[in-house]
């Protein structure tokens, strides 16, 4: 029974969801598709982490989708639909070659190599005048849906329906199993059959491709960008920060941060138009150093503890 | 045809060599056992064999395919399995889940089947309760559990590794005898490695000693026992 | 043997690709080591803490910005040069330093390697926005007389002052050497480097060891924000591209080799300024440590699958 309302309840929460336009203007439209955006990639990133890596990439793999999409339509006249798809698929491509180079070595040569993408990325657009319209950037045609705001809210949403679902597959899947075995012992994973190079690269070219996914609809959205918008450094920050304080390891966590945290972005920037972003950076020094499992994990905690009664007499404790 | 053969089998540390030119064979059905001092390259030798090292120079067989350069998770996949001395529980995952692994990777099972399997897996070795957190595990569970990780695997050959290390002589005469039927009833070959001779003796058909990691004797128990050089490498006599 | 011929071809390689740029473009060597003598210096630091402590901080390049903001005030305010302020610019970061270690990185160590990656990325993002809060990212400069110096030799005009990051990337590597191998600390330091538990068992105190080696790889980030200053205009982030090129240089030295730093270094270097003196390449010399420091770990993975 508890597995059919928490259906039910996502259900609901859905459709509400899906009918924010029919009662919100243009404005919270926009602020909704914002969160909604960090929310996918927080999800993505999170996704990723699940098998121990960190990627500090983001940014860089969200500015190549944007400018795949972009100069897809500009350059090969291909149709903003087909290039949102292209756009993803060469930002999987891209993490496969790159994967391949970097991940048997993982830890922190990974990391930081993820770093690095978006200043490489940036720098290569920034170069290749001609073809990407250098620092100047690129303007598309035309916006998708003609810029109507329900309908790039949708879009939006598609994407992150689409991530949020392929993270609940990771969750429920074999995907699982292995992640989360490669996470904790490598060797006992291996020792059990797990071939762990493939497996990270899968999730790294996945969650790369979802990543490259948002960029497209974003430049799609908007219409234009330029290599600083395109690769900016807070595509990373505060995906990074939400997973973190909703709670890593889980799809909830990063949703429930993201929504926090978008929310309070908006008043945040008006509050410290200068460096807000500050707050994002404590936020995550504060949880990793005093709650590492956000406030899902807390959550989780507290209801444990009221559930201790129920537990059995003799139960074994290490 | 022998299940499992080393020829030759070394393993240099840049200066210290581990294992010293090994050469044995494995049989269906048997239980070896694997004796010697601290040292002497014992688990370094399960860890060549499972694929967790790789060697400097020399052979592995297994079947008779050549896997002396094959990873470890292609070996868990063609039938070898082994327990780890040190166990590291997957502290986020349910001990179900802790023994479905081996089912679902090495035996391409879906997540279904491999639970069923599990399921049986530790209701052979009597471990209950599989929902629990692998924190919540006295060091028998943890020690069954980890038998039951590598049987998961449903493998042709399997290492304990000092599985009975800590447990009192109840629960080492519950895993002998758990041990015993396994290897009977699934045809494995199975290799341990322990100090306790007297589990040495009433377990294994046949022994190897190893010692700064060669195999200085081969042969029954009672016959290795009384071998010098096995006396001497032990300073002292075996028990 | 083979390693033998091996060093000889690279040996023989190297000194005709050097002999190459000078007679072509003197200029690429000199102003390639120049950088290499500022990159090692910032790298060799970020060296000592992964060989011995190892961690990787990525606020590094933050702490640099640091340094060079604190010394920019002090200048500013009392009119002393740089090089007078890098004394107690250095102590001062490297007591920051070390209550950052004691606050934040201490607990980190004790958890999982990767979230200490993610704690210093936050540091390093918080640092780099108090930056912003506080300076703007307005950059700043401090103009000195000496750094224009400059020598003519025949036709050829350069400027000197950058060698004075090699001399300090040299010093920096004697002085290491003989921190670590002739006094009592530094071999501790040494011994924890390369197997905590065991220093543990002997009686040195890792903490203290572990506290004490970030204090001092601060307190030369310290002195390089000062005297990088000197030369160059700051702002907020300025740090985080060393953060990177330092990594990159770390990674292809080795973990635990400081001197190969150099090596790693005068390669970037020159391959950067290669880069520059082609009037279409110069905005790629960005790009050269990504793609040497993916070439090396190509390298060391397909090296690492034969073993």
């Amino acid at each position: 029974m508890k597995f059919k309302s928490s259906y039910l309840a996502v259900a609901i929460l859905s459709a509400v969801v899906i009918a924010f336009p029919a009662f919100l203007g243009a404005y919270p439209l926009n602020v909704a598709r914002s969160i909604m955006t960090y929310m996918a990639l927080a999800i993505s990133w999170d996704m990723l982490l699940r098998s121990g890596q960190i990627s500090f990439g983001i940014a860089g793999l969200f500015g190549l989708g944007s400018y795949a999409s972009a100069l897809a339509v500009l350059r090969g006249g291909m149709d903003p639909f087909v290039s949102m798809i292209f756009a993803a698929l060469l930002a999987g491509l891209v993490a496969f070659a790159l994967g391949f180079a970097i991940l048997r070595l993982r830890g922190m040569y990974f990391s930081i190599t993820t770093l690095a993408l978006m200043e490489i990325f940036r720098i290569i657009m920034q170069n290749l005048h001609d073809f990407s319209g250098g620092p100047e950037g690129v303007v598309i045609p035309a916006v998708i849906f003609n810029g109507s705001s329900t309908a790039l809210y949708w879009l939006c949403l598609a994407g992150l329906f689409i991530t949020i679902g392929v993270s609940w597959y990771f969750e429920k899947s074999k995907m699982h199993l292995a992640l989360t075995a490669i996470r904790n012992d490598e060797t006992s994973a291996r020792s059990s059959g797990v071939d762990i190079f493939r497996y990270l690269l899968f999730a790294f070219v996945i969650t790369s491709m979802l990543q490259g996914m948002m960029g497209a609809i974003q430049i799609q959205s908007y219409g234009f960008t330029t290599p600083d918008t395109a690769f900016d450094a807070n595509f990373t920050l505060l995906p990074l920060a939400m997973a973190l304080l909703g709670g890593i390891h889980s799809t909830m966590g990063p949703m429930a941060g993201a929504v926090l945290l978008g929310i309070a972005s908006e008043w945040l920037k008006l509050k410290i138009p200068y460096g807000h972003l500050v707050v994002y950076g404590i936020i995550i020094i504060v949880v990793i150093l005093f709650m590492p499992q956000g406030l899902v994990g807390l959550a989780r905690r507290l209801m444990r503890g009221s559930d201790t009664k129920g537990r059995k007499a003799g139960a074994t404790h290490e | 045809m022998s299940k499992l053969v080393t020829t030759g089998l070394t393993k240099a540390f840049s200066g210290l060599v581990a294992v010293n030119n090994v050469s044995f064979a494995m049989e269906e059905g048997e239980i070896l056992g694997i004796i010697g001092p601290n040292g002497a390259g014992k688990t370094t030798f399960i860890h060549l064999v499972s694929g967790i090292l790789m060697p400097t120079s020399g052979r592995i067989e297994f079947k008779g395919k050549d896997i002396t350069y094959a990873p470890a998770h292609v070996r868990s996949r063609l039938g070898i399995a082994r327990t780890y001395q040190l166990i590291h529980p997957l502290e986020n995952l349910k001990v179900i889940e802790n023994v479905m692994i081996g089912s679902v990777f090495s035996r391409d099972k879906s997540l279904k089947e491999a639970r069923l399997s599990a399921e049986a897996i530790c209701a052979e070795l009597g471990l209950e309760r599989l929902g629990r957190d692998t924190t919540q595990l006295s060091i028998l569970e943890i020690k069954k559990m980890e038998i039951a990780r590598a049987l998961a695997n449903e493998p042709e050959v399997l290492f304990l590794d000092e599985v009975m290390a800590g447990l009192n002589s109840d629960e080492t005469r519950q895993i002998i005898a758990t041990v015993q039927r396994i290897a009977r009833e699934r045809h494995m070959a199975v290799g341990v490695v322990e100090h306790v001779m007297g589990v040495i003796r009433e377990l294994t058909q046949r022994v190897i000693v190893l010692e700064a990691g060669e195999l200085i004797a081969e042969g029954p128990y009672e016959t290795v026992s009384k071998n010098p050089r096995v006396i001497e490498a032990y300073l002292g006599g075996a028990a | 043997m083979a390693n033998k011929r091996n060093a000889t071809i690279v040996v023989a390689l190297i000194t005709a690709a050097v002999v190459a740029i000078l007679a072509w473009r003197p200029t690429v060597l000199i102003y390639g080591i120049q950088a290499a003598g500022l990159y090692a210096s910032i790298a060799i630091p970020m060296g000592l803490i992964l060989g011995i402590v190892h961690i990787v901080n990525l606020a590094h390049g933050e702490f640099m910005m640091v340094a060079a903001y604190a010394t920019y005030m002090v200048c500013t305010t009392f009119g002393i040069d740089p090089f007078v302020a890098m004394i107690p610019v250095a102590a001062v970061t490297a007591a920051f330093g070390f209550v950052i270690y004691k606050l934040t990185i201490r607990q980190a160590l004790k958890a999982p390697e990767l979230n200490q990656l993610i704690l210093t990325f936050g540091l390093g993002i918080s640092l780099t926005q108090i930056a912003n809060l506080v300076f703007t990212s307005q950059t700043r400069k401090i103009s000195f007389d000496y750094v224009s110096a400059s020598v003519d030799i025949g036709e050829l005009s350069f400027g000197v002052y950058n060698f004075v990051f090699v001399l300090i990337a040299v010093l920096m590597v004697v002085g290491l050497r003989l921190f670590l191998t002739r006094t009592t600390t530094g071999k501790a330091a040494l011994a924890v480097g390369q197997n905590p538990k065991g220093a543990a068992i002997v009686g040195i105190d890792v903490d203290k060891t572990y506290g004490l080696v970030f204090a001092l790889a601060t307190a030369m980030i310290g002195m390089m924000g000062a005297v990088f200053i000197t030369r160059s205009s700051i702002f907020p982030a300025v740090g985080s591209p060393f953060t990177m090129k330092s990594f990159c240089l770390v990674a292809m030295a080795g973990i635990g080799n400081i001197p190969g730093i150099l090596g790693a270094s005068l390669l970037l270097g020159i391959s950067e300024n290669f880069l520059k003196a082609f009037r279409e390449l110069r905005g790629w010399s960005d790009i050269v440590f990504f793609v040497l420091i993916i070439t090396v770990i190509l390298g060391r993975s397909i090296k690492g699958k034969k073993a």
